[in-house]
């Protein structure tokens, strides 16, 4: 399947995209980011690479990266999220790849998603160096 | 105390704590233990319980959740101990001296007595600054 | 989750010259393996952080220092990150340059683990004779760049050093020896019938489960999961050499091995390819890249372990808006919950090794915990080694790397 196939097939629920190259990065809400992220990985055959979460000036945005390896191209779907409320769907009942990944972007954002089987602090256990949410971009007391 | 320093620095056991590094380190003293530089003729050899230590070998940043750890471990060995910090980590920190989770040079929580600075350190610099503080004590 | 009868252990050092970092915690009943999980957070540096504070110039020192073994991997997938904003072209001489430097550091790594398996198991010629073959790569590198691991070869727009035309006969005269001595230790592997009653079957990872972690490298490579970022996207010269994927189908540690081992072979035909090549392409090793434009890039690189995965958010000032790192350990690990299930307490080592796990570039920390909170302390190296020496007594046949 070609990008514009993808864009496509998706037009409803892509709100904006990008594409460099072999590189298409497309913002989604973040009630479809479990559509989207099983169609990847189930019929597209997509590997999760990983997953980036930013603090920007009016809250977060979490971007997952999806590797399609037979064409040597990415799909990265973004997802805006409010500071207040910074909440989305979890996408590790898709692929568990996603467990580890998610749970890091909890510890270092604070950044929850829902239906995670196990959001527990992969860092910051016992870990005193790791205060509060460390990637943020917060003012220290 | 003289022939107990003698006798000592003919067969030092060295246990290795590697406090979060990036292994470079590790594995320059792992790499002692091979054919290319055999360490074990000068009668160094490492070994796997703090508990048969004469001597400390620390690598890496020294984060907070391990600096716990590391000073546990310098409380179990039996003393003298000697402690010895290897790479330009435990030092200075090299390039995570901003790191939020450093607990600071390796000083700041246990006593050393040298410090190999090198990023990794060759082995010949570990043989050497090993023998140094060898000297040092006879 | 525990039942009757069944105890979390205390896994000692995952290797026994290091420092007891507990780790993982392992359920078992009787010496039955039945669940496992991890406890992270000792080798967290705060890198990430770290890189946001940095210029694009001096990210690529810091980058390199996250692991030792795979030192040149992260910078490499970093300046793929950076060229990949605007589709950057590097010049030829670079392109060979870099696919060289790669190369030889994967011979370096994958003789390191193999290394380190053979002492797991108790094949202690096989350590020494590894480690010694990877010396000559070592010194290679010291000739190439002046130090023996952190290399710092890498810049956006092409390498920082170029590679004098003195050094390329010797680049072959180091590495012929290296070549023999690992197409010996081939053969005997697949000849020795104690290394394969305990590695064929032992800690297998299946097809389903290796795509469902995302499992990268050779982990998922022995499972048959056909990917190789060298061949699916390449960058720097992996298009112009030829080379060969090493795919196997069973996942356990043997197949793991025989990938590793194979790979060597493999770079060392690269590496061959590309010194040839370096000798007839004059020009420049780099072009000045004065900025880098705003925007986004994803650049990966295929270390020794698998993809390495560098996401790079910039704005057009001189540092990034955010430098996102995976290091190919962070999704080979959590493949522990399925290769170690029902394994014997003896194979736990070699599975957990057997996908080379680079702690630093992941954050290790394995907590084997009790059913009923007792900390048993069990020596797994010694148990692995004990394994091999009785099924060396079965075995009437002399082994040439016992």
């Amino acid at each position: 399947m070609s990008y514009e196939e993808f864009l496509t097939r998706f037009r409803e629920k892509i709100l904006s995209y990008r594409q460099n190259g072999n590189r298409l990065y497309f913002e989604i809400r973040k009630d479809d980011i479990r559509e989207i992220a099983r169609f990847l990985f189930a019929e597209l055959g997509c590997r999760l690479s990983t997953s980036t979460a930013t603090e920007v000036y009016d809250g977060f945005e979490v971007q997952h990266h999806f590797s399609d390896d037979r064409e040597g191209r990415y799909f990265s779907p973004l997802v805006r999220l409010c500071r207040e409320e910074p909440e989305m769907d979890s996408i590790a009942p898709v692929t568990k790849a996603a467990a580890w990944i998610e749970r890091e972007i909890h510890d270092l954002f604070g950044i929850v998603f829902q239906g995670h089987p196990d959001l527990q602090p992969l860092l910051k256990e016992d870990n005193e160096g790791v205060v509060g949410y460390p990637l943020r971009h917060e003012r220290k007391e | 105390m003289g022939w107990y320093n003698r006798v000592l620095t003919k067969s030092l056991w060295v246990f290795h704590v590697s406090a979060s590094p990036c292994n470079n380190c590790d594995i320059e003293i792992l790499d002692l233990l091979t054919p290319a530089y055999d360490v074990e003729r000068f009668g160094i050899r490492l070994v796997g319980s703090i508990r048969h230590a004469d001597l400390l070998l620390v690598t890496g940043v020294v984060g907070r959740k391990i600096s716990t750890r590391v000073l546990r471990l310098y409380h179990q060995a039996p003393k003298p101990i000697l402690v010895v910090a290897v790479g330009t980590c435990p030092a200075g920190g090299s390039t995570f001296k901003e790191s939020y989770t450093r607990a600071g040079p390796l000083d700041k929580v246990l006593p050393v007595d040298i410090f190999i600075p090198g990023c990794p350190p060759k082995p010949e610099a570990i043989i050497a600054g090993i023998i140094k503080l060898a000297e040092r004590l006879t | 989750m525990s039942g009757q009868g069944s105890y979390n252990l205390p896994v000692g050092p995952f290797h026994p010259l290091l420092e007891e970092a507990e780790f993982f915690k392992l359920r078992v009943e009787g010496e039955t393996v039945v669940g496992i999980e991890f406890e992270t957070g000792w080798m967290h540096r705060g890198i990430e952080r770290i890189c946001e504070q940095k210029t694009f110039d001096q990210v690529l020192f810091t980058v390199e220092r996250i692991c030792g073994i795979c030192s040149t991997s992260h910078p490499f997938a970093c300046v793929n990150a950076l060229e990949d904003i605007e589709k950057i072209e590097i010049p030829p001489r670079a392109r060979y340059i870099r696919t060289l430097i790669g190369e030889l550091e994967r011979i370096h790594s994958h003789l390191l683990w193999l290394g380190l398996a053979g002492h797991f198991i108790g094949y202690d010629t096989l350590w020494m004779w590894a480690w010694k073959y990877r010396e000559p790569v070592l010194e290679l590198m010291e000739l190439i760049s002046g130090n023996r691991n952190h290399y710092a070869m890498m810049r956006v727009g092409g390498v920082r050093r170029d590679v004098p035309a003195e050094v390329l006969p010797v680049i072959r005269e180091k590495l012929s020896p290296v070549q023999k001595k690992v197409e010996m230790i081939a053969a005997a592997a697949a000849d020795d019938p104690v290394l394969k009653s305990r590695l064929q079957g032992v800690g297998v990872l299946s097809r389903e489960a290796a795509v469902d972690y995302g499992a990268v490298g050779p982990t998922a490579r022995a499972s048959g999961v056909d990917i190789d970022v060298r061949r699916d996207e390449p960058t720097a010269a992996y298009g112009e050499v030829e080379f060969k994927v090493i795919v196997r189908e069973n996942g356990d540690v043997y197949d793991k091995l025989v990938v590793r081992v194979l790979e060597i072979l493999e770079s060392i035909k690269i590496v061959e390819q590309v010194t040839e090549k370096l000798k007839t392409t004059p020009g420049p090793y780099y072009y000045d890249i004065k900025e880098i434009p705003p925007g986004e890039g994803i650049g990966r690189y295929e270390a020794p372990r698998g993809e390495v995965f560098h996401h790079i958010r910039t704005d057009g000032s001189n540092r990034p808006v955010r430098h996102k790192i995976r290091a190919p350990s962070y999704v080979n690990i959590p493949t522990y919950a399925a290769s170690c299930l029902n394994l014997p307490l003896a194979d736990v080592l070699i599975t957990t090794a057997a996908v080379d796990p680079c702690y630093c570039c992941t954050e290790r920390s394995l907590v084997i915990v009790d059913g009923h909170d007792r900390r048993l302390s069990v020596d797994l190296l010694a148990l692995s080694r004990e394994k091999t020496e009785r099924l060396k007594k079965d075995s009437d046949k002399e082994g040439v790397l016992w």
